[in-house]
């Protein structure tokens, strides 16, 4: 277990063929999001107590619905999965942002 | 031998190798096509650049621990895996570039984007003057789109709003710099949030590693690594920092889960990586979690854990792990560190 990379290790992974088998082996995504509203579960233990909060998006942008992955972390911010460098305060900046960000996906009604 | 990777804005034989060998992996067309990685739409074949864009994609949706939730943590960003799976990524474009401009000695140049954030964060800093301004498409610089072009710089693979799935497009690439909050951020990271993040140390009489990350590693964990990824500190004021700052100051492709389309995000990330060989060289090869941490809930964050790549995959040699990256000076380093 206690070993560096080999330069020729990295160099034969890089081989586009290489690389391509691999992303081709890869499993197809979870997918369990995409069925209903986007749902954020959180958890956390209080003298003894056990705190379950879930939180359900259910969004819709010119009437139809939207699947979009949003997850509010412990400190109450907010991610958004197609958006992974961001966080936000605010569910309706997030979806602001996902508009601006995907243009053809929003272009004509959603 | 070691490469020596350099400052993009110092070094011009690095550049100009580094934009040739990104057009040329542009131009490149491998065996695999769309349909072989689930892509929806015509079967085409893919460009060797565009197997980057769908990797970072696809690890995107690979959760840690496999059966969890990749919008809490994935293979390669939200947890301490963030920086060992950037380090092998950019190892492999490195091989790649080398490849293709015939130059074994060529090392990928860092773009020291925090010198930028200490000028007043300029749209128009000497980087963009080499590497292009922003629009949609982009219009200037070696990456602009020029529609009857058939050899223009052209994004093919892009995700979805859901952020689960990818899908094919035929456009320039965009970027939009600065943007105000919620869209973007005014300015770029500057050298003392940079030393501020290397300086962060855990409370008395914490272990060594916590200086890296601590349980429940994730988007919230205290630690240098979630400091330059750029969750911490919480502050709605200021959502993102360091290297999410970047991502969203750049705009445009550097947003979505594809944001290699952007050969911006290598210069961006080999500066990440410096930023941790820095940090690496000032404490020490720490790391956390070992392998004490439970699997069922850690598999694919922890030390000895495979990384997820090809390595051992589908070449014959060992997995890489976090371990084996934490040292990789036989085949890299840098002119400076932070």
């Amino acid at each position: 277990m206690d070993h560096t990379v080999d330069p020729t290790d990295l160099t034969a992974a890089a081989a586009p063929d290489s690389l391509g088998n691999y992303l081709a082996g890869l499993p197809a995504p979870p997918m369990d999001h995409e069925h209903g509203p986007a749902k954020s579960v959180r958890t956390a233990e209080y003298q003894g107590h056990r705190i379950v909060i879930t939180t359900t998006y259910e969004i819709t942008v010119d009437d139809r619905p939207l699947t979009a992955g949003l997850d509010v972390d412990d400190s109450g911010m907010l991610s958004c999965h197609a958006l992974p460098a961001y966080q936000f305060v605010s569910a309706v900046d997030a979806v602001r942002v996902l508009i601006n960000s995907y243009p053809d996906a929003f272009r004509g009604g959603h | 031998m070691a490469v020596v990777r350099r400052n993009i804005l110092t070094d011009q034989t690095a550049r100009d190798d580094y934009v040739r060998g990104i057009l040329l992996l542009k131009q490149e067309v491998g065996r695999h096509t769309t349909r072989q990685f689930g892509i929806a739409g015509p079967d085409t074949p893919v460009r060797t650049y565009d197997l980057f864009v769908i990797w970072h994609g696809k690890t995107m949706t690979t959760p840690i621990p496999p059966h969890g939730n990749p919008m809490v943590r994935n293979a390669a960003h939200r947890g301490p895996i963030f920086l060992p799976w950037h380090r092998v990524m950019l190892g492999l474009l490195e091989a790649n570039l080398q490849r293709v401009l015939h130059k074994p000695d060529f090392a990928l140049p860092y773009w020291d984007w925090s010198a930028d954030g200490d000028l007043g964060s300029p749209a128009d800093a000497a980087i963009f003057g080499h590497l292009g301004g922003d629009g949609d498409p982009v219009t200037t610089g070696p990456f602009a789109y020029h529609r009857t072009d058939p050899a223009t710089f052209t994004v093919r693979i892009e995700s979805d709003p859901s952020g689960m799935r990818l899908v094919q497009t035929s456009r320039g690439l965009r970027r939009s710099f600065a943007q105000p909050p919620p869209f973007g951020w005014r300015t770029l990271p500057t050298g003392a949030q940079v030393k501020g993040a290397l300086d962060f140390a855990p409370p008395p009489g914490a272990a060594p590693a916590d200086r890296y990350d601590v349980r429940d590693f994730n988007a919230s964990s205290e630690g240098f690594r979630n400091r330059l990824e750029g969750w911490l500190p919480k502050d709605p004021s200021q959502p993102v920092h360091l290297h999410n700052q970047v991502h969203v100051w750049i705009g445009g492709d550097m947003g979505p889960a594809t944001s290699p389309n952007d050969p911006l995000f290598y210069l961006h990330h080999c500066n990440v990586d410096r930023i941790w060989q820095g940090w690496l060289k000032r404490y020490g090869p720490l790391y956390a979690p070992d392998m004490t941490a439970p699997a069922a809930t850690y598999l694919g964050e922890r030390i000895d854990d495979p990384i997820v790549s090809p390595l051992g995959t589908v070449t014959s040699g060992p997995a890489a792990t976090p371990r084996s990256v934490l040292d990789l000076s036989a085949v890299y380093t840098y002119d400076a560190l932070p």
